[in-house]
């Protein structure tokens, strides 16, 4: 029964959306208050019986109730109770369902916390995140509806839940990815109602800000557990690898990191308003089109759903209409909106706008290298492939660029800067930068890793720069242990989140230039040599895991006679899908990591074994945690917390609405 | 003119939805080979049963067939043995072009033709054998000239030796009559220009001598 219940809940969800998509934009022309509040009830109804819905899909797959064709095809009773949890998501359907409760639990916050908002500007931005849930819940409902059930005939056992997925990031994984994309919904919904409004000062920037931040914290948070899951899970050592779908979601993060400087620049000194209100559709856009990407079938990606041609000529409509409608709206109404704001070539102004322009590059990049195949193949060119390379390469020319601008922009004034007062400051940054950089390379005296420089040098003159700003910032504050509380937090929220970014710079050089592996073949009591690092096989053994076998096999690793670490990695293999997962042993420290995969079983016995030692390789993550949380802090900002209800300014509004 | 401007991002995403739809109608797996519409590339290898009989592609000319790559390490190779015997009954030519995995000496792997084919032998009676013949590709050199990226593909040979098509993944039931249908096109563009054809080789035939 829990199964009817839930698309009964859809089904008033679905209902409650349409009339959040309608009953405020009637509110809106004609001027009717209670229409107008009633977006905020309609909202918050909408997010209970989505999560309902959810809940009840949670409950099918934890009782492995089979007659629901979703939960056969993705789950099976010996499946751990965590994971039959977790695959509730693990399918297109059911993602689809997580998507809505998301989407509509962004609309409940937006409904909950913008008290603060006119009441006309509240109830167009529900009514556009009404009409994009409209889109959604339709489409899980009547496209690929969870709750179908097979009924008279299923099966008595489940085809269990794809072994990639059985893993504790793609728990946490999916979920905060589409709290991320999502996410970007609310921004998308606030430039929509600000061009439906017409009105382009300042305020709608500095409401959509703290949204786009949460957004791009959980995307960012995301993408960073996406790369770490690859790389413990799929055996290669990677951490990145220009899928489609990776792009997919690194667009949307690049085009939403531009779009919060954007939002700074608008709200600070009310200019780049057009180019404003255009990244924050497009942010969104490009979360759209990931889903329909990865949901049409018109690339192939490991991360593909099953694709059915129909569901994306659905999706493709939804985005026309979506994306569409919002870029003519944009062309209608943004011309006659002007600038008025002056600004020097030297300027914060001008280096944001530098920024911009670097992100927006990479996206273009990522976008043509993503589609291009596709490009190629519809005009009967024929098939062609784009891979790792074209990426790697193109983006080692834009990070130099936008490193340097990095450092470079948080010094900078508003308006207009002199240089000389920056001149000291700077060059004391950068030789800081340098020294460090060099000295350590000197060290370990590779000279060859000439990249691994390049990556040193522009982390170190990033992290050096945001450092040495906030001492800076802290004396013009009156003096540095008084100033630095003074700080904003917003203002180390910039900054941690550039640590984070030169952290990541210098984590991708050092491991994409100083890694080493061996694919090597071993039997019990083998030792190989890796790095200074002496890895020994002690034992392999059968592995007896609740719905899989293979093997495990244990090592131990010891440098100049010490021990450093026992490793343990497994093969294992899941019988239901017939799949072989690697489970890789990795032992981690800040300056390198450790990482063995299990390969075949050869004659002997003996075993194929890969061995890598990957300098700095956790800085990856450890940047993107360090980027998270500089915007988690900005959000904490007081500035953001201020609920004065502005009464004065709302009855105003409700005033000019009924007067028109 | 500024106006104009504002249009620019709408006009882009117009012209990217009709990619993204045209898209949608056509199989991302499905290649088209830079190799169609050529002739097959030059090669010299052996049987896989009798070593001794080489193999190039001017042998192979003159009649239409099917370049099957495959190998007994490929489940879906295996897979499609059944299908392709089945239209090997029909009447339709199958050369299978053996994929040999590469071997990892590091590993203890060698190349035993002699196990290989006893077990091909043993394979082809269980599943069936769809295949005219047999060609060995032990180093992958027309494989990889083939621009082959797995195995199952398949390659369509008209009668001049012209590659016409190439099929990624297995061939079944679903998607042979759309081959199938190229095939017998072929077979009557070939009939009809037998005369010449056959004049052409005997011409050939006699420079030889």
């Amino acid at each position: 029964m829990m199964p009817e219940i839930g698309q009964l809940s859809l089904i008033f969800a679905f209902a409650l959306s349409v009339l959040l998509a309608l009953v405020p934009v009637y509110g809106s022309y004609s001027g009717n208050v209670r229409a107008l509040l009633l977006a905020k009830p309609l909202a918050i109804g909408q997010f209970l019986f989505s999560a309902i819905a959810m809940a009840c899909l949670m409950y099918a797959f934890y009782h492995s109730d089979f007659t629901v064709i979703n939960v056969a095809s993705n789950s099976s009773s010996m499946l751990p109770w965590y994971f039959q949890l977790t695959a509730s998501f693990g399918s297109h359907e059911g993602s689809m369902l997580l998507w809505v409760t998301i989407l509509t639990f962004w609309t409940a916050l937006v409904a909950v916390f913008s008290k603060s908002l006119p009441l006309l500007m509240q109830g167009r931005i529900l009514a556009v995140l009404g009409f994009i849930c409209v889109g959604f819940i339709a489409f899980s409902l009547f496209m690929s509806n969870p709750f179908e059930r097979s009924l008279p005939f299923f099966p008595v056992e489940g085809r269990d839940l794809n072994p990639l997925l059985q893993d504790f990031g793609m728990i946490v994984h999916p979920p905060l990815l589409y709290v991320g994309y999502v996410g970007f919904a609310v921004s998308f919904a606030f430039a929509i109602a600000a061009l439906w409004g017409g009105k382009f000062d300042s305020t709608w920037a500095r409401w959509a800000r703290p949204w786009t931040l949460a957004a791009w914290l959980f995307l960012t948070l995301g993408i960073m557990l996406g790369s770490w899951w690859a790389y413990n899970e799929l055996g290669w050592g990677g951490w990145w690898f220009w899928d489609p779908v990776e792009n997919a979601s690194f667009m949307p993060w690049l085009v939403g990191t531009a779009l919060l400087h954007s939002l700074a620049v608008t709200e600070k000194r009310g200019t780049f308003k057009s180019w404003t209100v255009l990244l924050a559709i497009a942010a969104f856009s490009l979360s759209l089109m990931g889903a329909f990407l990865v949901r049409s079938g018109v690339l192939v990606s490991v991360h593909s759903f099953a694709s059915d041609p129909s569901r994306g000529l659905y999706l493709l409509a939804f985005l026309l209409l979506v994306v569409g409608g919002s870029l003519f709206l944009y062309a209608l109404r943004m011309n006659a909106v002007r600038s008025q704001a002056r600004y020097q070539l030297f300027s914060r102004e001008v280096l944001l706008w530098g920024n911009n322009v670097f992100l927006l590059t990479a996206t273009l990049v990522v976008f043509l290298g993503t589609l291009y195949p596709l490009f190629h193949k519809e005009l009967g060119l024929g098939s062609i492939s784009i891979g790792e390379p074209f990426f790697n390469q193109l983006f080692y020319y834009l990070v130099i660029p936008f490193s340097l601008l990095l450092g470079l922009g948080p010094w900078v004034r508003w308006k207009q800067q002199q240089l000389p007062p920056l001149l000291k400051p700077l060059t004391l940054v950068a030789l800081l930068a340098l020294t460090i950089a060099i000295g350590y390379l000197a060290a370990t005296q590779s000279l060859a890793a000439n990249l691994a420089l390049l990556g040193c040098l522009l982390g170190a003159w990033v992290g050096m720069s945001a450092i040495g700003e906030v001492y800076q910032r802290a004396q013009q504050l009156g003096g540095f242990s008084s100033g630095i509380s003074r700080l904003q937090a917003s203002h180390w929220g910039m900054t941690f989140a550039h640590i984070g970014f030169a952290v990541l710079v210098i984590g991708v050089a050092m491991t994409k230039t100083l890694s080493v592996e061996k694919d090597v073949r071993m039997k019990i009591g083998d030792t190989v040599e890796l790095n200074g690092y002496h890895f020994t096989l002690t034992d392999v053994y059968a592995l007896n895991g609740p719905n899989y076998g293979g093997q495990a096999a244990e090592l131990e690793v010891y440098s100049e006679g010490e021990k450093v670490t026992h490793l343990h990695a497994e093969k294992r293999f899941y019988p239901l899908q017939k799949t072989v997962m690697t489970e890789a042993a990795v032992h981690a420290r800040l300056s390198r990591d450790l990482y063995v995969a299990l390969g075949e079983e050869l004659s002997g016995p003996s075993w194929a074994m890969r061995v890598y030692v990957k300098p700095f390789v956790r800085w990856i993550w450890l940047g993107g945690v360090l980027m998270a949380f500089g915007a988690l802090l900005a959000l904490l900002d007081k500035r953001y917390r201020s609920s004065t209800v502005k009464v004065r300014e709302k009855t105003a509004e409700i005033a000019g609405v009924e007067h028109a | 003119m500024r106006k104009f401007l504002f249009f620019i991002p709408f006009v882009l995403f117009i012209a990217l939805a009709a990619f993204l739809f045209s898209g949608l109608f056509s199989d991302p797996r499905q290649h088209g080979s830079a190799l169609v519409s050529k002739t097959l590339p030059a090669f010299e290898l052996p049987d896989l049963m009798a070593p001794t009989t080489l193999y190039n592609a001017e042998k192979l000319k003159g009649k239409v067939y099917l370049l099957n790559v495959w190998g007994l390490w490929c489940p879906t190779c295996n897979a499609e043995l059944g299908f392709l015997t089945e239209l090997r009954k029909q009447g339709i030519d199958i050369v299978g072009l053996y994929y040999v995995q590469p071997q990892d000496s590091a590993f203890g792997e060698s190349f035993d033709l002699t196990k290989l084919q006893q077990d091909v032998v043993k394979k082809l009676q269980e599943q069936g054998d769809p295949y005219r013949l047999n060609i060995l590709d032990e180093k992958r050199s027309l494989i990889f000239d083939l621009g082959v990226t797995g195995a199952p593909e398949t390659f369509l040979i008209d009668a001049k030796g012209q590659i016409r098509a190439h099929h990624v993944g297995d061939i079944n039931p679903q998607n042979w009559p759309a081959l199938g249908a190229q095939y017998q096109a072929l077979l009557e563009e070939a009939a009809e220009h037998k005369p010449t054809a056959e004049a052409a080789t005997t011409a050939g035939a006699a420079y030889a001598n």
